[in-house]
């Protein structure tokens, strides 16, 4: 059974058709790469896929259930998470807060909540103990009462990681996770991307210019072009395919 | 989890977790103290040996005042949707209050409850009407509002206008109460809702609400269901505010169309948050203070007051847009994040990572 499917989903804005019938399937378990050119539609279809844009035709399934008129937050609510290409947090918050609000869906009742019941004062007990523990793994336990806004670019890129993991999602979509990111820094974000995919369980799609990472990761990778599908298949199959090559990774030069 | 491999983290040297514990236990008491300080002023104020009774009248507003602000602050500082209209909020506070009283005889306490509500029941629709409205076109809508609910209480014939509707004395638990009652019954009144804001701030939801404020989109990939939280900080900032309002037209046992239909009153609410510092607990109560007593420090200028808050307000908003608040906790924040800061001690190598953006 595919954790997501993509239908011919069609996306317009007005003239121009950002996704004309993608067609994507996500097995369970793997680590799915999306690349192509700038303005294939890449990061159109990742808000299509979290419902934060709307589609003009065509269905998504998530575990073979329509969720074309799901919300984002509802999104979340079945299992999928998703960090954004120019890192979005909370910049004035500290680390903790930022990743507190991925957690935001295991709060209980608000009304409850917003009182300080003692009920919701374990549940937040529990829920900080989580946090923390999300954060020693990313390592980012030294800096949980820094406010984001202090911390280097690398930081940031691993708390956004950190509270879409902090909302014990079944799926992550993973917009551009290792942009502007030295060759330390990439390496060591493949490695917590694997972990996270092998020792959590947590699926992953991930979209990506850095052709490195995306060989290194992904077991199964889909390339865009124009909004349409142009291929797909293992890394290997996609690097040799002639396609793909002509229209977005160019011939190797030797 | 060992292999994951952190070259960059381990750069910074590890810190020992139990003194930033108690570090910021420390400053957490430091913030109450403050509050609770306010508070004991407020409490033994009438008992000092040369207020008189009209000083304790003025007094009663001030708290009027720093609870509207309150309300105000909900959506203002912590949600981060600025509203020029909670006079009109302060007005369905007082005439139900006032209409209750006059056709039922309920008194004070349930009299203000239910201002608070039906304010509350408002703020909802009102959430839900505005729910794609952001930055200036909050402002003008809540404007509307405001405007809405004055020309609403001037010409309803229920409302009775500018003739206004005169009340009997306030009585709790049957007993009449004079201005001293009153105070103390508003000032009881001001701690709870200052225990509730506090509560709620620390709370997941008051998380969601900062949240909505800083950034849409990431708090809805994380589950924030923006409408309902949105309208839930409408209905709480309704509900303090119309509270608030029942107080302002019990205390002078009238209320009429020359008070509530005036939109200053909104603009004043919202100078009161802005020029305390809305984002923090003890922000509404500068402010509030500083909106009551403009009119009595001037005097016989007191038509000219506001030219004082507008200036005031815009230097607030040039110099320290955190509200005076935010400028007294400078120090204490600056302190803060330095003590934290040492118990890392001095980085030992300069962190070689990524591009800052």
């Amino acid at each position: 059974m595919s954790h997501l499917r993509c239908e011919s989903v069609t996306v317009r804005f007005g003239g121009v058709v950002a996704c004309n019938n993608i067609n994507l399937e996500i097995p369970e378990g793997k680590i799915v790469g999306l690349i192509g050119p700038n303005g294939a539609g890449k990061t159109t279809l990742f808000n299509v896929l979290n419902r934060f844009q709307e589609y003009d035709s065509g269905h998504i399934y998530y575990r073979e259930q329509i969720v074309d008129n799901k919300k984002p937050h509802e999104m979340v609510a079945l299992g999928m998470a998703r960090t954004f290409q120019n890192v979005n947090l909370f910049s004035e918050q500290s680390t903790l807060d930022n990743i507190l609000i991925g957690a935001h869906l295991q709060l209980g009742n608000p009304f409850a909540n917003m009182f300080s019941l003692p009920g919701a004062r374990r549940n937040e007990a529990v829920l900080v103990d989580k946090a923390v523990a999300i954060a020693d793994m990313l390592h980012l336990s030294e800096e949980l009462d820094n406010p984001v806004k202090n911390l280097s670019y690398g930081y940031r890129k691993r708390v956004e990681l950190a509270r879409a993991l902090a909302a014990e999602p079944e799926m992550i979509l993973l917009d551009e996770p290792v942009a502007g990111c030295n060759e330390d820094t990439t390496r060591e974000l493949e490695d917590i991307v694997r972990h996270i995919n092998r020792k959590l369980g947590v699926t992953i799609i991930v979209v990506e210019h850095d052709m490195s990472m995306v060989m290194n990761v992904c077991d199964l990778i889909y390339v865009i072009n124009f909004g349409a599908n142009l291929a797909d298949g293992t890394p290997a199959e996609v690097r040799a395919n002639p396609d793909v090559i002509a229209a977005y990774l160019g011939e190797e030069t030797q | 989890m060992g292999e994951i491999t952190a070259s960059a983290a381990a750069a910074r040297p590890k810190r020992d977790k139990r003194a930033v514990t108690a570090l910021k236990a420390r400053f957490v008491r430091h913030n109450w103290t403050l509050v609770a300080l306010l508070f004991v002023g407020l409490l033994i104020f009438p008992a000092l040996p040369f207020v008189e009774g009209w000083m304790v009248y003025q007094g009663s507003l001030v708290i009027v005042y720093i609870m509207a602000a309150q309300g105000v602050g909900i959506l203002t500082g912590y949600t981060g949707l600025v509203t020029v209209g909670h006079g009109g909020f302060l007005a369905i506070g007082a005439y139900t209050a006032a209409l209750l009283m006059k056709f039922t005889g309920l008194s004070l306490i349930p009299g203000m409850i239910a201002g608070g509500v039906m304010a509350a029941l408002f703020g909802m629709l009102l959430g839900l009407v505005f729910l794609r409205l952001a930055g200036a076109f909050m402002a003008i809508g809540t404007l509307g509002f405001a405007f809405f609910i004055g020309s609403i209480v001037n010409n309803v014939p229920i409302f009775e206008g500018r003739t206004g509707i005169s009340l009997p004395a306030n009585t709790v638990f049957g007993l009449e109460i004079d201005d001293f009652g009153f105070y103390y019954v508003a000032l009881v009144t001001l701690a709870l809702i200052t225990l509730f804001i506090h509560s709620l701030m620390r709370s997941g939801v008051g998380r969601a609400f900062k949240a909505l404020r800083d950034s849409d989109k990431p708090a809805e990939s994380s589950g924030v269901n923006r409408v309902f939280y949105r309208t839930l900080a409408f209905s709480i900032s309704a509900f303090i505010t119309g509270v608030a309002g029942a107080f302002n037209g019990l205390i002078v046992n009238y209320v009429s169309a020359e008070v509530y239909a005036d939109i200053w009153y909104s603009v004043d609410l919202l100078v009161a948050a802005v020029v305390g510092g809305s984002a923090m607990l003890f922000g509404p109560f500068l402010g509030g203070f500083f909106v009551a007593m403009v009119p009595f420090f001037l005097d016989e200028l007191a038509d000219f007051a506001f030219i004082l808050k507008g200036v005031v307000l815009i230097a607030v908003l040039v110099l320290a847009p955190a509200g005076i608040a935010g400028v007294v906790a400078r120090p204490f924040r600056a302190r803060r994040r330095r003590l934290l800061d040492e118990t890392r001690g001095p980085a030992q190598t300069v962190e070689a990572e990524g591009v800052q953006s």
